[in-house]
């Protein structure tokens, strides 16, 4: 399940306890699509302070790592595919 | 150029404390992200794929250099050192924190500037020609008239809730339309009519995206004190009668189709007759009061010698070939317009630094008396230099990395953000647009092409032009996977059309190659060097062009899709 932090926009991953990580790799897998729009319900309820709009994705799992199935959620969990003028992203 | 007066001032900062207050309900969970949407929209701040996205409005693509290291400011220290120039003459921060937002906010209202309306369902950024106020082919500027309709839209509290976003384009140079006109929901070109009066040509209903269509003329001669009331008829009767229940057919130009432009313009003939009052007209000391603000700046007398055509065949080749691409001529004699290329080889098209932007104010303020013009092709103009002094600034544009000799040509590609950045892409622009850069980056070969656009969109939405590119680029989803539409023959001026699709989608892998073939395969056909790519492609059609891509013209190899 993904998102976007509410403070600065950056996505966001629902870990298994409910918590949202920054990092893909941390993600909580379902492996059924009514847990997950529960989930997801649940979410957009009880965490809308912290996070936008979550909705769940379709990922391939293996040896853990998680890999989304589409090019715009490789690219969300990535970030962008080209050079940043500051790529650091740090202040 | 234009000086806010109090009340500009009052409303740009009431907006912002507004906002701030806004935002903090939003960090605290007082209202969610569903209330808080529409508001952070009609301030610009819209949620990108990996953080907010800030969009700062530039009226018709003027800065002063105040404004410009303002710019500077604010990316090195809410932004990662860098904002991205816009096919609206805006320009746009990738990575604000929602948190920074409202002190972003404060920072451009201390220099005369903000974001709103530059999202919405409103009357958007007015853009202009690049080159108002200095082409010579320009009947008169436009930016007076761009800066009554941009005080007359903000905050209009008629057309703050329109079906769709609204956008209106202006020139002054009806014989080289370099505003694209013709694309915009209304398109008004300053005209002469037979009388030897001035007056405005008002066309209607023109757009991109998903359904693009070239603008109609709507009037033929407008005399200027009508441009308010007879720019408000048509947007009445736009809001009333434009279809809110599909927002892909909500636009003007859907409107005015359906209607056919005879019966869209008799509507807004009597909307206009029934509405006129003295209070909507221009009156002759307004214009005045606001053309003074774009008085032109103090030029020296200079000898009309054609210091350009030396330097064109001086011994510095590297300078004579940016001069001969990037330097225009200027009304004034001894002075140039100057387009400072914002594609260099391996930097996403647009995307300029903190410390560019820095030493880009310094340059405008000692070249071009302190001001700077965003295009919509992504790049900037210093309007008002001295052609003497064309050296000396290239060689200080050089040291910047913004030296690139390329402006119209094929590495001077319109990329929207694409699905680096934008929610709502099917593919990426960015990466296409720097294997072209890169492809291509070869002085002799893009001076052998010669003027051939290339735009690229990341979807449907069209905001990197692909309709009207000679090559356009428009990427697809395929099943979650990135493929990319190629289509010929598009122009955004005086000639205007819209490209058509040359056959089958391409994946990522062949879609740069297939440029590659149809650049070579025009090559080998045109009558003459002279003879431009988009008047070959209309000479002989798509035949020999889906051979050099598909290997055949049969519609059956080239495909559709
Ligand atoms: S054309 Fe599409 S992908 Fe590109 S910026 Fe516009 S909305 Fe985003």
């Amino acid at each position: 399940m993904t998102g976007n932090f509410t403070e600065d926009g950056a996505v966001a991953w629902r870990r298994a306890d409910g918590t949202w990580a920054r990092q893909i790799a941390e993600a909580g897998l379902f492996v059924d699509e009514p847990t997950a729009k529960a989930a997801a319900t649940r979410a957009a309820a009880q965490e809308q302070r912290e996070i936008c709009d979550p909705y769940g994705i379709e990922v391939h799992a293996e040896g853990g790592a998680i890999d989304p199935l589409t090019a715009r959620q490789r690219i969300r969990a990535n970030g962008p595919t080209i050079r940043l003028r500051r790529p650091d992203g740090e202040r | 150029m234009y000086q806010y007066d109090d009340y500009d001032r009052r409303i740009i900062v009431e907006r912002a404390q507004q906002f701030r207050g806004q935002v903090a309900r939003r960090l605290t969970g007082e209202i969610t992200e569903e209330e808080f949407k529409p508001l952070r929209l009609q301030n610009g701040l819209y949620m990108q794929l990996h953080a907010y996205m800030l969009r700062v409005a530039i009226p018709y693509g003027l800065l002063s250099s105040t404004q410009v290291r303002k710019l500077a400011h604010i990316a090195r220290t809410y932004d990662r050192g860098y904002g991205h120039l816009t096919t609206r003459q805006n320009i746009q921060y990738n990575w604000p924190k929602l948190t920074d937002v409202p002190a972003i906010l404060d920072e451009l209202a201390s220099v005369e500037m903000h974001a709103v309306q530059t999202s919405g369902n409103c009357v958007r950024n007015i853009t202009a020609d690049h080159f108002a106020g200095i082409a010579r082919d320009e009947l008169e500027d436009p930016r007076p008239y761009c800066e009554i309709l941009r005080q007359w839209s903000t905050f209009h509290p008629e057309f703050a809730h329109l079906p769709r976003k609204f956008k209106i384009a202006m020139t002054g140079a009806p014989g080289n339309d370099r505003a694209a006109v013709r694309f915009h929901d209304i398109g008004v070109r300053i005209v002469e009519n037979a009388q030897g009066e001035r007056g405005f040509e008002v066309l209607v209903g023109g757009g991109m995206g998903r359904t693009p269509l070239i603008g109609e003329v709507i009037r033929e001669f407008l005399p200027k004190p009508h441009l308010l009331s007879y720019i408000e008829s048509i947007l009445r009767v736009y809001n009333l009668h434009g279809r809110r229940d599909n927002k892909y057919k909500a636009r003007i130009k859907i409107l005015v189709s359906a209607l056919g432009i005879d019966e869209f313009r008799r509507r807004v003939d009597e909307d206009w007759e029934a509405s006129r009052t003295p209070a909507l007209e221009l009156p002759d000391a307004e214009v005045a009061r606001v053309s003074a603000f774009f008085a032109p700046p103090p030029y020296q007398v200079l000898p009309a010698d054609d210091q350009v055509g030396v330097i064109q065949l001086g011994r510095d080749r590297v300078l004579g070939n940016w001069v001969s691409n990037n330097v225009d001529a200027h009304k004034v004699p001894g002075y140039s317009a100057v387009v400072i290329s914002v594609k260099q080889p391996g930097i996403p098209p647009g995307d300029v630094s903190d410390t560019q932007l820095d030493a880009i104010a310094d340059i405008a303020d000692r070249y071009s008396f302190g001001h700077v013009v965003v295009t919509h092709t992504q790049n900037l103009v210093l309007p008002d230099v001295r052609t003497s002094e064309l050296p000396r600034l290239h060689a200080e544009l050089r040291a910047l990395d913004l030296g690139e000799a390329n402006a119209n040509k094929i590495t001077d590609v319109i990329t929207c953000p694409g699905l680096d950045y934008c929610d709502l892409a099917n593919a990426r622009s960015i990466p296409l647009s720097l294997e072209i850069a890169a492809r291509f980056d070869r002085v002799d070969y893009l001076n052998d092409v010669g003027d051939v656009s290339i735009k690229i969109s990341g979807c449907i939405n069209a905001c990197g032009h692909h309709h009207v590119g000679n090559i356009g680029i428009l990427g697809i989803d395929k099943r979650g996977e990135e493929f990319y539409q190629l289509m010929l023959g598009g122009s955004p001026g005086n000639d205007a059309s819209i490209g058509k699709i040359l056959g089958r989608a391409l994946a990522q892998d062949e879609i740069v190659d297939a440029v590659e073939k149809v650049l070579d395969r025009y090559l080998e056909i045109r009558e003459s060097p002279d003879e431009r790519f988009l008047d070959a492609v209309r000479r002989v059609g798509f035949d020999p062009f889906k051979v050099a891509v598909y290997g055949s013209a049969d519609p059956l190899d080239a495909g559709g899709d």
